[in-house]
């Protein structure tokens, strides 16, 4: 029935289709009219004239290198960090809805609030990193230095705005990232014309500005309040297959987008001056190059610092583990988003902050402990610096730094029922984004600690309310009270341990093991409890809350440890432990003072930990479905295992010691120790010529523990008041040794002797050589190579030497009675030999195909093979000591401290504005003069002043300077220019921070607010750096001669002493006239004139004047523009130094005007020139045309000659009157009669020529018909005749 | 400086052909007390007329005061007291003087007025603290001061002359020592660069300061050609022969190269006095390649020099047929140039030595060298016991091996760690107690950390045992190029 119904395919006869199969169909059969132009028409194609022949290829060859770029070494990393997606456009033009709109098409999940960057998986290989750029030019630069990718929202209906236009030119300067237009509005076109030619128009525009065939996108319209689902889902696919062109600032610089801020001030130092400057640790993937320790950052907006210590922590937002076919399942598609408070899992140095709450089951709890938060809420709003607080006293706390207000809670309130909805409906799963309730929970109990006994009672309620804390504060709160007081004694102390804390997960990790280990006892028990109490679904998700709080009080308490106060809970912990034994080692261990504990306990601690924790884990995976359990159960695993690794590793190189040697990491105390003998070590060893290669790196950087240890060790305390500085004998010694690179030898070997002469034998060419350059060994494998073959064409088998037959043979032989093993080794080899004579075949064919390998190949070849050397160098070796040797490495989620921040940083932290640490290189912090090629941007309306303060945009940086307009001359000189030229290229010299030649910058006149017109100033490109700089102004000194020679003249008045004369001897001077002449010298008598010889003589009304050029000094004036320091709401109104106009308009001074600047009008004196005098000498000699002739004076007319003048009568003037009337009017007369004439004539003209080109048609018509009828005759007769031959031939 | 007691004139009494007269003994008061007056003179070269010109007249007053004392002694007091305050009235007018006319230098300084020529003069250099310098110029009181510690300040003065050498190359560097000369403030500026000359101090030799202007020199903002002029061989430091056949071929692999970088030894200066010149140029480089340079390969030929200058040109030829002996067991393919300069090319001071020089299949360079020692000082040196001394030690360069020879170990790690963020690898001898604090130094500087690995020796006989260098370069590029 279907199939009567459907059409019968018709084969396509004609069309381009039908022409195509037809020409392929032809092609196939080698009947193709066009097989190949060159074979069918060969002559057509041969060399007419080298020289043409020759500018072809040269073009072509031309062409070919012109698409060329220089090859660079392919730096990405492995797992390279999100691409950093910056939505971009005016405002109200759908930013946000666009990336909530993005986030729900990845992640199925529904953002409210969008505030700094998000992180999100997109697909298997790739992460994104959205955030919106708001139209505050601060904003905008910042962003375009760090955008891999921008989707710039147009307004359809609107059109372009100046902001789309500033970023571009923004993007321009800062290296291009990939630009991709979105057009939104589009549903406000009625007409479906007017809608195809704005598209077409804005995209024709579009393309003018980024290139030709940029991708612009059509989001039609809205649907809910949202975009279309299938634009958005295309937008998504293009965003996660776009590939990226490495920039040059970007891939030779770390950077840092930061995603999460916190305050790690000492509270006292905030307590006792609340504007005391900061520290800080931010959050964010490192981007760009590899990033080391102690470097310095800039913070575009903030200012200068140096790192004082980063870490990496554990990916918030990693990529799915291994690599599927299937596309990412639910559980991969992750967001991450702490600023927005989004991503349920925090990790910190050394704690994992897990965001719970927002599920129904704790709904009504909840609510019951509300009052309670809403009272630690209204706390936190009035002390701004609780959270530092709580930072320092390392409670787990939630990520969101902005103190909440209550109102803001009731806001989030009425939101969260639809958003828990969602979630509720999607998978039931606890874990969910935005909570408030939790981190309110773990918000509070930080607090507790950080505020004192005030806050006992509210801690215990707590405690009470809490759901995870609850054992652990059961246990503690005793001595927590007990040790509230030692703590707030000695917080100086563990803040300093806070510092050194890095180095203690990084390496020794006994101590946090043991905690680790110890939390986990706490843990289980604590989930065991749980377990018996309720067997909720969530119990498993609490069993992780209480884990992670658990550790966190018990890393809290452990530091206490330290202090001598603690001693009860050694005690408690005591009883605590499972393990007795364990349990008195640890507490040696923690009365050493030190993190350090023997080896031995470090492994049962060790194996203790791990079971604890597989227990754990195996406990969470039979409790719980949780994701969340999983994962981090997963993670710490791994954790543990690496550690374990980090622990193996140090046993070994710790038993491979120099025996004599006793444990260096048993005696905690004295780790100075081994620092001492270093040296004396070191002589032994290179006495021993170097036979302890694993400690050669120990001998070179110290322990495999980072300096910060070392540190430790220096600044060791007395009574926590006075520092230990032991002065190291040794180094002294060492200091004021001879330094001298020359490795004198020491003790001479005997080199008469056989054995020591042959132990360099090998290093002569006289020598043995290695299996694969031996020239001998070589020649017989070519053999090999060439062993067999068949001559084709002969037919004749040419045999190698048959060692391999025997082989085979042999085997074949020995096949019964050798064992299969050995068979399998023959074979492996056999086939080694197979793929190496393959492979070489290959290299011999490679070698004589693609011989002609380019410059531009090798190199490109050379640039991959360095890429691979970088993957693979460091790729065995585990982070700790990976981040060691490279620095951390772009990819990793970093956690960066920066001190001496100030303090509105801070306080004035707005997360709509992106927080950028860019890494500085080397001698980028200094500053020094920098020059530019600069040029004043095209579309900006007025000229730039020199010395007019402006706004650069450079590197990273984005500062206020005055710079200085110059333009070279011929001669290389840097000349003053009062002005930037209108149209051209001009030099600018400033002094500011420097930043590598080939840097683009803009300029801009203010940050502060919005102006109407275009907003970049100029562009250019850093051409120079240095000290000084050389630019010059011209100055004329003029003086006056007061006494003339012949060509000598005494000049004065232009210099005042002799010495000044004395400087300038020789010098070129002129006169205003154009003489010019030399300085010679001084003269005595008045101060600073001089003799001087001209090439004539002057005038004592001549001028003299000398050409010099001043040398013009550049105001020292550096302003970084710390827009991020400004309150919230404002941070748009930066305004630095004003410049001179500025201020006069504000304050009303009109410029005074130098009179003699003036222009007026130039008033001449007629000049009188005297008759010209020959004399009569020269007269005599002239030749007689130009002797002055002696005309002889005529005499007056003569009274006859002289007419007198004639007085007519009234009458007769009548008649000449009329009569000059008639002639008047005949003259009229005769005037119109020949312009009638004329135009007659043309009338006449034109007609006739009418006529004629008539007649002319008439006449060719009438000869075609002629010669048509004659034609046809003639045909006939032909035809005739050819018919009668026809006939005559029949 | 003359401040050295005479030399003794048994300079290698053993050997018979030393006809070199050694310096003549002088009266050591008045000559020393002469001789710092001119040595102030020179070193503050500030000092110009009007000042000279009041010593004059204050030496005059002086004297009239002299004469006058002589002349009528009666009114002696009075003469006296008017003469006094004539000489401070005197010495008020140099102050003066001298107050005007650093004014004026630095007025000079400030306003460089010049015609139709860009001025060059503009660069603040710094100056080293005239304190200092003041120091040097009371001499008489520190005398025996000076005396007493000869090694130490001998130990200063070559760090001086380097510092100034620094100061040469560099621009807006800001260099302070304090006057007892314990402490030093310096704050770098930009390389510079340029044609320059340097007078190096002849407590070191030359190699001393080359080895750090071989470091730096790749990064000036113009192509650096030096003079230096001092000691070019002696037994503490490489000699810029050594240099020159090591440190170059080693730069080249970072690629440095050009027909402008050169070494060239013009004239040859033994210590104590020196008196040796040499001329180094090097182009500029924006950035450094990466070097994986892990196979030294296998020794290819053996080459040296022997030199003598102001001694027999016998003796090199001495050196060569010992050095020979010894190293024609290796390899047949050695050869030694001997040296011989003459005149004004052949220093202040005699002296011979010989280095040599080990080349690879892969372009590395081993080298030893051994100089004799400097006249007045030790035992003489018979110019076979250098020979075999030299090749022995030679031998030994080679069994601690490596791509880089152990003078030039913490060069070759330097640039790998001003490289490009690429892996470098290098295989090296043992590490030599410089380069070990070296590589600290990089550290604590660059935040670099260098991967060693040993690298066992597996029954070749190819001596003892190396170690594997791998690190990420740090980025560095040359931020003084200028760009056009």
């Amino acid at each position: 029935m279907e199939e009567k119904d459907r059409k019968k395919h018709h084969k396509k006869h004609s069309g381009p289709k039908a022409d195509k199969k037809r020409k392929r169909h032809l092609n196939d059969l080698g009947l193709g009219e066009d097989e190949d132009a060159r074979k069918r028409n060969p002559k057509a194609f041969a060399v007419q004239s080298a020289v043409r022949m020759a500018r072809t290829f040269h073009r072509t060859q031309d062409l070919k290198t012109k698409k060329h770029h220089i090859p660079v070494v392919d730096r990405t990393p492995l797992e390279p960090p999100p691409v950093v997606v910056v939505v971009v456009g005016p405002p109200k033009v759908g930013k946000s809805t666009l990336i909530k709109c993005l986030i729900r098409n990845f992640t199925r999940q529904k953002l409210i609030e969008i505030r700094g960057p998000i992180t999100i998986v997109s697909g298997k290989r790739r992460r994104l990193t959205i955030i919106e750029c708001g139209c505050d030019i601060n904003t905008m630069i910042d962003l375009a230095k760090v955008a891999d990718l921008v989707l710039m929202l147009i307004d359809a209906s609107f059109g372009f705005e100046m902001e789309t236009f500033e970023f571009l030119n923004i993007c321009q300067v800062h290296g291009f990232p990939k630009i991709m237009g979105v057009l939104t509005h589009l549903d406000s076109f009625k007409n479906n014309k007017q809608l195809k030619k704005t598209k077409k128009r804005l995209k024709h525009r579009f393309w003018t500005e980024v290139y030709q065939g940029a991708k612009l996108f059509y989001l039609s319209g809205m649907v809910h309040g949202e975009y279309q689902k299938q634009e958005i889902h295309n937008l998504g696919r293009f965003i996660s297959v776009m590939k990226f062109r490495p920039l040059t600032w970007q891939t030779s610089h770390p950077y840092v987008l930061a995603d999460r801020m916190e305050d790690l001030t000492n509270p006292e130092d905030i307590r006792v001056n609340p504007k005391c400057d900061r520290k800080v640790s931010l959050y964010g993937y490192l981007r760009g190059a590899y990033l080391k320790n102690r470097s310095q950052i800039h913070m575009p907006g903030v200012g200068d610092f140096t790192v004082s210590d980063v870490s990496f922590l554990p990916d918030p937002c990693a990529l799915p583990e291994q690599q599927k076919k299937r596309s990412l399942n639910e559980k991969e598609k992750l967001i991450y988003a702490p600023l927005s408070g989004v991503g349920g899992v925090v990790y910190d140095k050394d704690a994992v902050y897990i965001d719970l709450g927002g599920s129904h089951a704790h709904q009504d709890e909840e609510e019951e402990v509300r009052p309670n938060h809403e009272l630690v809420q209204s706390l936190i709003s009035t002390h701004s610096t609780i959270d530092v607080k709580m930072a320092s006293s390392k409670v787990s706390l939630f990520m969101d730094s902005k103190p909440l207000g209550s109102e803001e809670l009731e806001n989030q309130e009425s939101v969260m029922p639809k958003e828990e909805k969602q979630i509720d409906v999607k998978t039931g799963r606890v874990r969910r984004k935005a909570l408030f309730e939790g981190e309110d929970d773990d918000g509070a109990t930080d607090e507790e600690d950080g505020q004192g006994e005030e806050m006992s009672d509210d801690e215990t309620e707590e405690s009470d309310g809490g759901d995870g804390d609850e054992e652990e504060s059961g246990e503690v709160p005793g001595e927590e009270l007990g040790l509230r007081s030692a703590k707030q004694l000695k917080r100086e102390e563990t803040n300093e341990e806070m510092a050194v804390e890095l180095p203690a997960f990084a390496d020794s990790d006994d101590d946090l093991e043991l905690s680790s280990g110890e939390e986990g006892e706490t843990g289980l028990d604590g989930s065991k409890k749980e377990a018996e109490d309720d067997e909720d679904e969530e119990e498993s998700d609490e069993n992780e809350s209480s884990y992670c709080d658990s550790e966190s009080s018990n890393r809290r308490i452990s530091k206490f440890t330290h202090c001598e106060t603690g001693r009860e809970y050694k005690r408690q912990r005591e009883n605590h432990n499972l393990d007795g034994s364990s349990g008195k080692k640890v507490v040696s261990a923690t009365d050493s003072g030190n993190c350090t504990a023997d080896e031995t306990s470090e492994s049962e601690a060790e194996g203790s930990s791990l079971e604890e924790e597989e227990s754990s884990d195996s406990d969470s995976e039979v409790e719980g479905s949780d994701r969340k359990g999983i994962q981090s159960a997963s993670e710490k695993n791994v954790d543990g295992v690496e550690e374990e690794d980090g622990d193996v590793e140090n046993l070994l190189k710790e038993e491979e010691e120099y025996g004599e040697e006793n444990d260096f990491s048993s005696d905690t105390a004295g780790a100075l120790k081994w620092k001492e003998d270093l040296t004396q070590k070191a002589a032994e060893a290179f006495l021993r010529q170097q036979q302890s290669a694993p400690n050669l790196r120990k001998l070179v950087y110290g322990t495999v523990v980072e300096d910060a240890d070392e540190e430790d060790d220096a600044d060791e305390e007395l009574g926590g008041l006075f520092h230990v500085s032991r002065p190291d004998k040794e180094s002294k010694q060492k200091a004021n040794a001879l330094d001298c690179s020359k490795f004198p030898v020491e003790t001479l070997q005997d080199w008469d002797l056989d054995e020591v002469m042959n132990s360099i034998q090998d290093c002569f060419v006289t020598g043995k050589w290695e299996a694969d350059k031996d020239a001998a060994k070589l020649l017989e494998e070519d053999d090999e190579l060439y062993g067999d073959f068949e001559d084709l064409e002969t037919g004749v088998v040419h045999r190698g030497k048959p060692s391999v037959e025997g082989d085979e043979a042999g085997s074949e032989g020995e096949e019964e009675d050798k064992e299969g093993k050995e068979l399998k080794a023959v074979e492996e080899e056999e086939e080694k030999k197979r793929k190496d004579k393959k492979r070489k075949l290959k290299e011999m064919f490679d070698a004589e195909y693609d011989g002609d390998a380019t410059y531009f190949d090798d190199l490109k070849g050379e640039m991959q093979k360095q890429a691979q050397l970088n993957r693979a160098e460091f790729e065995d070796q585990d982070d700790e000591s990976r981040v060691q040797y490279e620095g951390f490495r772009p990819g990793m989620y970093v956690r960066i401290e920066v001190e001496n921040i100030p303090c509105e940083f801070v306080l004035n932290f707005d997360p709509h504005y992106p927080v950028i640490l860019g890494g500085l290189g080397n001698s980028e912090g200094n500053v020094g003069y920098v020059q530019l090629r600069l040029k004043k941007h095209r579309w900006y309306k007025k000229i730039l002043k020199t010395r007019d303060p402006i706004i650069f945009s450079l590197g990273w940086r984005r500062f206020q300077t005055i710079p200085v307009y110059y333009i070279e001359d011929h001669n290389g000189r840097h000349r003053l220019l009062k002005y930037s030229p209108q149209h051209l290229h001009c030099g600018a010299a400033f002094w500011g921070p420097i930043t590598p030649q080939g840097t683009g910058f803009l300029a801009i006149q203010s940050v502060s607010g919005t102006m109407p017109d275009f907003r970049i100033a100029a562009t250019g490109v850093v051409l120079d750096l240095d000290k000084s700089v050389t630019v010059v102004k011209k100055l004329k000194l003029t003086g006056f001669p007061f006494k003339i020679y012949k060509n000598t003249s005494f000049i004065k008045g232009m210099f005042n002493s002799p010495l000044e004369v004395a400087k300038f001897e020789g010098a070129a001077i002129r006169t205003v006239s154009g003489i010019r002449g030399q300085i010679k010298k001084a003269l005595r008598k008045p101060e600073g004139a001089f003799r001087a010889t001209f090439e004539d003589k002057l005038l004592m009304s001549d001028i003299v004047f000398m050409r010099t050029w001043y040398p013009v000094s550049i105001p020292t004036f550096y302003n970084p523009v710390t827009s991020l320091l400004k309150p919230a709401g404002e941070k748009d109104t930066w305004t630095g130094m004003k410049t001179t106009g500025q201020l006069r308009h504000e304050l009303g001074i009109r410029l005074k005007q130098n009179k003699d600047s003036l222009y007026k009008p130039i008033v001449r004196e007629r000049k009188h020139f005297n008759k010209l005098h020959i004399p009569k000498a020269l007269q005599k000699a002239l030749p007689f045309k130009n002797k002055p002739k002696n005309h002889e004076k005529k005499a007056k007319p003569t009274k006859d000659q002289w007419r007198p003048a004639v007085i007519r009568e009234p009458h007769e003037k009548k008649i000449s009157a009329l009569l000059t009337a008639l002639g008047t009017v005949h003259s009229y007369k005769i005037k119109k009669a020949k312009l009638k004439h004329r135009q007659q004539l043309k009338d006449y003209l034109k007609r006739k020529q009418k006529e004629e080109e008539e007649k002319f048609k008439r006449q060719k018509e009438a000869k075609k018909k002629l010669f048509r009828i004659m034609g046809q005759k003639e045909k006939k007769r032909q035809k005739s005749s050819l018919k009668g031959a026809g006939e005559r031939e029949k | 400086m003359a401040l050295w007691p005479p030399r003794s004139r048994d300079f290698r009494a053993g050997e018979g052909q030393d006809s070199v007269p050694a310096c003549a003994p002088r009266p050591p008061e008045p000559l020393i007390y002469d001789y710092g007056i001119e040595l102030a003179c020179q070193k503050q070269k500030e000092f110009v007329k009007n000042s000279v010109e009041c010593k004059w007249s204050l030496a005059e007053a002086q004297q009239k005061l002299g004469s006058l004392a002589l002349h009528n002694s009666e009114s002696l007091d009075q003469e006296h007291a008017k003469a006094q305050t004539d000489a401070s009235e005197l010495r008020e007018r140099e102050e003066e003087w001298r107050q005007k006319e650093e004014a004026l230098i630095q007025r000079e300084t400030h306003n460089l007025w010049n015609p139709d020529s860009v001025s060059k003069d503009v660069f603040n250099k710094s100056f080293i603290n005239q304190n200092k310098i003041q120091e040097t110029e009371d001499e008489d009181k520190s005398k025996s001061f000076m005396q007493k510690h000869e090694q130490k300040v001998r130990h200063f003065d070559f760090e001086a002359s380097f510092i100034r050498l620094i100061d040469k190359v560099t621009n807006g560097s800001r260099i302070e020592i304090n006057q007892t000369g314990t402490t030093l403030y310096y704050q770098p500026g930009l390389l510079y660069g340029g044609v320059l000359e340097h007078d190096c101090s002849p407590h070191r030799s030359i190699g001393y300061y080359l080895e750090s202007l071989l470091c730096l020199a790749p990064f000036m903002k113009h192509p650096l050609k030096i003079v230096l002029r001092g000691v070019t061989n002696d037994q503490v430091d490489p000699s810029v022969d050594v240099l020159k056949a090591t440190a170059l071929p080693l730069l080249k692999k970072f690629g440095i190269d050009g027909d402008s970088f050169e070494l060239k030894i013009t004239r040859r200066g033994m210590p104590p006095k020196g008196g040796g010149e040499v001329i180094f140029a090097c182009p500029i480089r924006k950035a450094l390649r990466p070097i994986q340079f892990t196979d030294p390969g296998k020794i290819k030929r053996i080459r040296g020099t022997a030199y003598s200058v102001r001694v027999s040109p016998q003796i090199a030829n001495r050196i060569v047929d010992s050095a020979r002996s010894i190293l024609n067991k290796f390899i047949p393919d050695i050869y030694i140039y001997t040296d011989h300069m003459k005149g004004a090319s052949s220093g202040k001071s005699p002296g011979f030595g010989l280095s040599l020089t080990a080349e690879t299949t892969n372009g590395t360079f081993l080298s030893a060298e051994l100089a004799s020692n400097p006249q007045g000082q030790g035992t003489a040196v018979l110019p076979e016991d250098l020979g075999l001394n030299c090749a022995k030690l030679l031998l030994e360069e080679i069994y601690r091996g490596g791509c880089v020879d152990s003078t030039n170990q913490s060069l070759v790690l330097l640039l790998m760690t001003l490289g490009q963020q690429d892996v470098s690898k290098v295989l090296l001898g043992p590490l030599s107690p410089y380069t070990i604090e070296f590589l600290r130094h990089l550290r604590s500087f660059f935040q670099i950390m260098f991967k060693i690995e040993t690298q066992p020796t597996h029954e070749e006989l190819k001596g003892g045992e190396k170690v594997l260098m791998t690190c990420v370069g740090m980025g560095f590029s040359n931020l003084s190029k200028t760009i056009k």
